[in-house]
């Protein structure tokens, strides 16, 4: 970086330092009270969050069944590219997705392009998940989960998870992302929670704004 | 008067009688009023998760320094550059100076408040580079050249109708009143423009010290694409805008949702480390933060009122003022609207210009019960009433007239005298019929209203004759 010199930052810095040193009071009382109610059936809990979000949530008994789930959905999207998370677990279910070109996703880019994620025309994305919230409906991704672009850019984006990654609450999904390490390795991670939307015109909700207006997450049961 | 407090009162009388303006306010605050009610009942103890916010906020403010700068090694650990801003000036030289040393010609920006308060758009257009809001609410208002309405519903003042006329004018191709038709047109209209642009610009809701990465919160996505596509991300956010540790997100992000929209939690929340790593996809080749002090040390300087940095910026006190709903979101003539804005706006652009905001409350409250970080909204504007009147803010006239009144009450032949005076001066210029005109003591009052009775007798030579004794 050309600009390392950064006058302000001693000045702002110092100026913090004095601005702290008369105490803010009243200090606040600590409060143990929980403010959410702690999740007893996550699975139940994922379903009922995922139908009022607007996520479509498959359960499955396994990732062979996730994989029909998915075909299933593909086969009634529009002629295109599906743009795919190059990983073991999916390039193991694609041989039933035969309705679409497959698009893998790369850290290469294609000669004559610097685009490596999703093009603007796919139909569809599929990527991983590091972690499915309960007490919200909702999906984490990472960079690792086929980059940036693949949970925004297509009008549908699938994600397969296993029973083993739901997690209850968000206190736990973020425990996990330290303890695996992700919250380092990834230069981004985002929690989904339904598909895209709007209410900026009368605050009438409108589906699908900039991101995806459909988002399917097949969980397969009985999986870690 | 100052020019800023003229302006206020012309546009609040003008907005507070627009019956349709009204309308369209009342609307859109009945809506989110129904969704917040839900969205809180989600909670097992909002009260409990208030609390819990405002004390992540207050230990992340009351260790400034030390968060800012934990934040600031680990951004630039993974490759990150961190900037600091004294003032709007020097965060608008970074960025232009930037985009020009990289030859950038398109910018799409999702939602800063940050970036309206340094005026940054008008900055890059100077430049001759070109800025697309990509909020749909921000484009809307950028389509019809003028600041956001609202910090979380920049276009709340519009009708579908009027958004209507707009995209047809200005798009092009579109003639539909239907809202799912317009955010199409809008989405497809911007697509081209997040694959062709060079940057992103966005604001941060939090920066979170404890992993180095800056929280967006979306509903559209549009943040996220602009941190995907372009190959520069810049992302702009004032210092208070730190939390200590990821999982404090835990109930901020609930609440940020359910103060903001009633939302149990907003659609995408993300968290951005850093460029794109190298073994990744997709994302951006560099990554800038820029933090902006522009005034907010001196606030924190002030430990009464340094509270105010706790803000969330989630809108809610908006919607719960009676003032905000009948004047609107473009009176108060400054970046942040409402309550908050009322509170912020003497700090950040001067307690002489913009003292007259302290007034523009009646002191309900509501403000104060809305806030989901437990901000003293209302007593902060009284807190300002006093330091404008302390710091000889206030007209001789006025320094006069209270000095002469707090004489005249000090003692209770003087008191009885003032107020006989008065009363004979009230009566005979009202018998000359010269009520409400420049010549009426009450014209501040009697100029929309009908002069009250005035009394021949005062309470107290009524009570000696015996009112008191039935």
């Amino acid at each position: 970086m050309e600009r390392t010199d950064n006058p302000s930052r001693a000045k702002i810095l110092e100026r913090i330092k004095a601005a702290l040193s008369a105490p803010a009071s009243p200090d606040v009382p600590q409060t143990y009270d929980p403010a959410f109610a702690s999740v007893t059936d996550p699975i139940e809990r994922f379903q009922r969050e995922c139908s009022s979000n607007n996520t479509e949530c498959v359960m499955t008994p396994s990732l062979a069944a996730s994989a029909d789930a998915i075909s299933n959905v593909l086969s009634a999207l529009p002629a295109g590219e599906i743009f795919v998370q190059d990983s073991l677990e999916l390039r193991g279910m694609a041989s039933a997705w035969t309705s679409h070109h497959i698009r893998w996703s790369s850290t290469v880019a294609e000669a004559g392009s610097t685009n490596k994620g999703p093009r603007e025309t796919s139909q569809a994305t599929i990527t991983l998940a590091e972690a499915l919230v309960a007490l919200t409906g909702s999906v984490l991704v990472s960079a690792e989960c086929g980059g940036r672009g693949a949970a925004f850019v297509a009008p549908v984006h699938i994600v397969v998870a296993k029973a083993g990654q739901l997690v209850p609450d968000l206190e736990t999904a973020f425990a996990r992302l330290k303890e695996s390490g992700a919250a380092i390795r990834n230069s981004y991670l985002c929690l989904i929670t339904g598909s895209s939307r709007t209410a900026d015109i009368e605050k009438i909700l409108v589906m699908g704004a900039h991101g995806p207006g459909r988002l399917v997450v097949t969980v397969a049961l009985g999986t870690e | 008067m100052r020019k800023a407090a003229e302006e206020f009162l012309r546009d609040a009388a003008t907005k507070s009688a627009d019956l349709a303006h009204r309308q369209i306010i009342r609307q859109g605050i009945d809506k989110y009023n129904e969704a917040f009610e839900r969205g809180r009942a989600r909670f097992f103890n909002w009260e409990a998760a208030r609390q819990r916010c405002s004390e992540i906020k207050w230990e992340a403010v009351n260790h400034l320094d030390r968060y800012l700068v934990e934040f600031e090694e680990r951004v630039k650990a993974r490759g990150g550059h961190v900037f600091w801003a004294e003032n709007a000036e020097e965060a608008r030289a970074y960025i232009t100076d930037l985009a020009r040393r990289r030859g950038i010609r398109t910018i799409v920006k999702s939602k800063s408040m940050v970036a309206e308060e340094i005026h940054l758009a008008r900055a890059l257009e100077k430049e001759g580079i070109k800025v697309y809001e990509t909020d749909l609410g921000e484009f809307i208002v950028q389509l019809r050249n003028e600041p956001p309405y609202h910090i979380v519903t920049p276009a709340m003042h519009l009708t579908r109708a009027d958004i209507s006329a707009l995209f047809k004018e200005k798009l092009g191709g579109i003639d539909t009143e239907d809202p799912p038709e317009l955010v199409a047109a809008a989405r497809r209209w911007l697509r081209q423009t997040f694959f062709a642009a060079e940057m992103g610009i966005s604001g941060v809701n939090f920066l979170v010290a404890d992993s180095g990465m800056i929280a967006i919160t979306t509903n559209e996505g549009n943040a996220d694409l602009g941190m995907s596509l372009p190959r520069i991300h810049v992302a702009l956010a004032g210092i208070e805008k730190v939390i200590p540790r990821l999982e404090d997100l835990a109930i901020l992000w609930p609440v940020l949702a359910t103060a903001g929209t009633g939302q149990p939690i907003t659609c995408y929340n993300s968290l951005i480390g850093g460029p794109r790593g190298l073994n990744e996809t997709d994302g951006p080749d560099e990554f800038h933060v820029i933090l902006l002090d522009n005034g907010r040390s001196e606030l924190l300087a002030d430990a009464e009122q340094r509270e105010v940095l706790h803000c969330i910026r989630c809108g809610a006190c908006l919607n719960a003022c009676p003032v905000f709903r009948s004047v609107g979101g473009h009176t108060y003539g400054t970046t942040y609207q409402g309550p908050i804005g009322s509170v912020l706006t003497p700090h950040l652009r001067g307690l002489d210009e913009f003292q007259h905001l302290s007034y523009a409350s009646s002191l309900c409250g509501a403000c104060t019960d809305a806030c989901p970080v437990k901000i003293d909204l209302h007593h902060h504007l009284l807190h300002n009433r006093r330091n404008a009147v302390n710091e000889a803010h206030r007209p001789w006239t006025e320094r006069i007239g209270f000095t002469l009144w707090r004489w005249m009450t000090m003692s209770a032949g003087r008191f009885a005298l003032g107020g006989s005076i008065g009363r004979a001066t009230l009566r005979g210029v009202y018998a000359l019929g010269l009520e409400s005109t420049v010549l009426d003591p009450l014209r501040p009052w009697t100029k929309v209203r009908a002069a009250p009775h005035i009394p021949s007798k005062s309470f107290r030579a009524l009570w000696r004759k015996g009112i008191g004794t039935n």
